[in-house]
């Protein structure tokens, strides 16, 4: 029952069958509907013409008076269907058949590509010139509509396009991906073909089938995403360096790992620096613990020094000023926070202020104090003008405006970001792949013909590098042939450094 | 103390002979005669002793400080020098028989750029001998120095194609000026369509267009084979850099502005590629396509550093 409602499928196959079973148990079901009308259709598979000539009868008239119209009626069903779908799938099949190959060659075409690659260009360089990632109302002043840069460009475009986080707007993505489709037509179309025409001819490679493929492994490395990033709590020692928040967690929570049962603990964090006092390298010292609290692994990270357990990788990426610790005319210790002053370019600037006198009035004044690093702070008056530096432990008290200051402690922060990524060896090995093709597209190749016909010799030859020098390389050889003839066709591959 | 002395000493001498080499250069140029063959290969020499020059002082800077010299502008400058040089002598070993065009850009470059590195702008750099956190790490080794070799190879290629872009500019000029009668008709865009016609047509016209049109030819095929060369450093520098990020930070990617300009230098190179596979495009369209490729380099490698924004910010000026 149910493969004759439904015989636009397969039809060949079910037309003998609806035949066969028609009169034991089809016509009950199928006889009111009325469906004689389509039959006239010519028929194009073989096994049908048969139907079709019983119902062609009976569409004569003379079969409706009959007792078994009611059952004859039931095949016509299942035939009008199998015989529209064929042929409308027919033409839908040509037109889907035709559509890739249109679609193929729409994509593959070189100045489409190239404009693809100018247009991803061309993009990349717009979200370099445009800020990433700020608010609206700073995109507002900084394109506004009346005076709009180039006398078009305002904030609409930015917001609209989604400029404003171009590496993921989907005008980018969206290139990225007809490029990537671009690629892979390209690849379909041209490269496979070209190495189905090397393999017959033996030849070694096909220098523009690596060179091209390239493209598609290198893009979406840029999009790689973490696979997991979890924050995890913090942890104090003494008073000495407060385990900072985990900085950018770039990803979302996927299926957590064995390793996920284990707490990371911030035993020290400490900087190192140079002589002149700028940062040379800043260490966290981690130790992992399982859940009874037994230690499993403990080890210092720097940058460029990851700890890795178990599938994640915990990075030292960032160290940021958590507090500063001060008494302040020996009262205290007070906690301080700071806050991270945005300069120009990527040093790092702290401040905080200490309120001086009234503290509930519209305009308090105070100490404000700043920092580069843990090393030593300077601390400016109420005025604003520079009151003195003072290194934390040192002990030596300040004296600003009558109040009295001693910093305790500088209290860093250490960023830590841990990631679980089990894609790496593939990405690697894709990195390593595409270095050693493009190494490998540019190793010389000739080769170099010859057909003896008669008493001459026909040579010719051909390669992939140092085109020009080729003839001249092949004359020198020529000339070097002695006048003898060889009776024996000869094939002679021949490498000629490019 | 030893080493400061040596180093000054080296950058002097290697400036000299540079500076020797390109006065030679002109002569040759300008003079065009057979006499000064002999000046040619004394030129030839002096690009040798500035190789092993800049050779000496890039290994003193780099026992005395301790790490790789490719940390910051100064040294990085340095190493493009030497990349050009190195490129030179290259191209000058492998072709020791014939006299090639190449050489007529690499000195020059080696020149300007070691002009500028040890130039009064840059000067408080020359002794900051520190390496920032993210930097220290072996992969700062092939990372840097498979860039900054890419960016030399690409630069003379690229400076080729200029020539060759020159060249034909100059010589549509003329042939509009001798033919009056079609040439204006075509105009300048035509005509680089047309160019293996019309060079066909030339090519028996004179021996000068000849010789010109095999100078053309020249140029495009080595600058051509610069740029593969290039290509390839700047691949296996891009992806060495991914792989160092994705160890030091745990990211392969953050579209940080060096990042981003390098992507579109690879992405422009991949387009010269991709315009030389088409012959109606060979020529001067990729010349074009490497001329633009000549300035986006020059943004990646001095524009994003002037901002001094993002995670390559190390090499930046400090103008203060």
């Amino acid at each position: 029952m149910e493969t004759l409602l439904n015989p636009s499928k397969t039809p060949n196959l079910f037309i003998p069958k609806t035949h066969l079973f028609k009169p034991y148990f089809l016509h009950s079901n199928f006889n009111p509907q009325p469906h004689s009308s389509f039959n006239r259709r010519p028929l194009s598979i073989t096994i049908t013409c048969k139907v079709k000539t019983s119902q062609g009868r009976k569409n004569d008239g003379k079969n409706i008076s009959k007792k078994i119209v009611l059952t004859d009626s039931a095949p016509e069903l299942s035939n009008e269907e199998i015989k529209a779908k064929p042929k409308g799938g027919g033409k839908a099949w040509g037109v889907i058949k035709k559509f890739p190959k249109r679609v193929l060659a729409i994509l593959s075409n070189l100045p489409l590509a190239i404009g693809e690659m100018f247009t991803v260009a061309g993009l990349m360089a717009l979200g370099t010139a445009i800020d990433q990632g700020e608010s609206p109302e700073y995109y507002f002043q900084k394109y506004p509509e009346e005076n709009p840069i180039f006398g078009f460009f305002t904030w609409r475009w930015v917001l609209t396009l989604g400029f404003d986080h171009m590496f993921s707007s989907p005008v980018f993505l969206g290139t990225l991906i007809l490029l990537g489709t671009s690629l892979m037509a390209c690849t379909y179309t041209t490269q496979i073909p070209l190495v189905k025409v090397a393999r017959r001819w033996s030849f070694l490679q096909s220098a523009d089938s690596i060179r091209k493929q390239e493209f598609s492994d290198t893009l979406p490395q840029a999009s790689v995403s973490d696979l997991g990033v979890i924050l995890m709590g913090a942890g104090y020692e003494g008073l000495n360096f407060v385990m900072g928040d985990v900085l950018g967690p770039t990803g979302f929570l996927s299926t957590p790992t064995e390793a996920f049962n284990t707490e990371v603990h911030v035993n020290k964090f400490y900087m190192d620096y140079y002589d002149s006092g700028e940062v040379s390298q800043f260490h966290t010292d981690l130790s992992l613990f399982d859940m009874n609290g037994k230690e499993v692994m403990r080890k210092t990270l720097s940058v460029n020094d990851p700890l890795r357990y178990g599938g994640i990788t915990i990075y030292q990426t960032d160290w940021s000023f958590s507090a500063l610790q001060i008494l302040k005319d020996g009262e205290g210790p007070f906690n301080l926070a700071m806050a991270p002053l945005t300069i120009n370019g990527d040093k790092k600037l702290f401040g905080t202020f200490l309120p001086v006198g009234d503290t509930d009035s519209s305009n308090v004044k105070g100490i404000s104090m700043l920092a580069r690093d843990l090393q030593s702070i300077v601390l400016y008056d109420k005025q604003g003008k520079f009151a003195g530096v003072r290194r934390p432990n040192s002990k030596l008290p300040i004296e600003i405006d009558g109040t009295k200051i001693v910093i305790v402690d500088a209290i860093g922060s250490s960023g830590l970001d841990l990631k679980t990524d089990p894609g790496v060896p593939a990405v690697y090995a894709g990195f390593g792949a595409l270095m050693l093709t493009t190494c490998i597209s540019y190793l010389s190749h000739a080769q170099i013909w010859a057909l003896q016909d008669g008493t001459t010799v026909i040579v010719g030859g051909k390669t992939n590098r140092a085109k020009a020098e080729f003839p001249d390389e092949i004359n020198r050889l020529l000339d070097q042939v002695p006048e003898i003839v060889e009776s024996s066709i000869s094939k002679k591959p021949d490498n000629i450094g490019g | 103390m030893i080493f400061s002395t040596l180093e000054h000493i080296l950058t002097h001498i290697s400036f000299s002979v540079v500076s020797i080499v390109i006065t030679i250069h002109f002569l040759t140029l300008f003079l065009l005669v057979d006499e000064v063959v002999g000046l040619y290969d004394s030129s030839e020499k002096g690009m040798i002793v500035t190789f092993f020059c800049i050779t000496g002082l890039l290994v003193t800077r780099w026992i005395y400080s301790g790490h790789f010299p490719l940390s910051d502008l100064y040294e990085s400058l340095i190493f493009l020098s030497w990349g050009f040089s190195l490129i030179h002598m290259v191209s000058y070993f492998k072709f020791k028989k014939r006299k090639n065009n190449l050489s007529a850009i690499t000195a020059p470059s080696a020149i300007f750029t070691q002009g500028f590195a040890t130039s009064g702008l840059l000067t408080k750099m020359h002794q900051s001998a520190i390496l920032a956190p993210a930097l220290q790490s072996q992969w700062l080794m092939m990372h840097v120095s498979m860039m900054v070799l890419g960016y030399a190879a690409l630069l003379c290629g690229s400076l080729l194609s200029v020539a060759l872009l020159v060249i034909t500019f100059r010589k549509a000029i003329k042939i509009i000026g001798e033919n009056n009668n079609f040439a204006f008709s075509f105009g300048k865009i035509q005509y680089m369509n047309e160019r293996s016609n019309v060079l066909l047509n030339t090519y028996f016209l004179s021996s000068k267009n000849y010789y010109r049109y095999q100078l053309t030819q020249q140029l495009d095929r080595w600058s051509y084979r610069i740029i593969s060369l290039g290509f390839i450093f700047l691949t296996i520098g891009i992806l060495s850099g991914a792989v160092w990020a994705n160890e030091a930070w745990g990211s392969y990617w953050n579209w940080d502005p060096k990042e981003t300009w390098a992507f579109i230098t690879w992405t422009i190179f991949a387009i010269y590629f991709h315009t030389r596979t088409n012959t109606n495009l060979e020529g001067v369209n990729s010349a074009l396509v490497a001329s633009m490729g000549f300035l986006i380099i020059w943004i990646c490698y001095f524009g994003v550093n002037l901002l001094g924004i993002g995670l390559h910010s190390y090499g930046s000026f400090t103008l203060n």
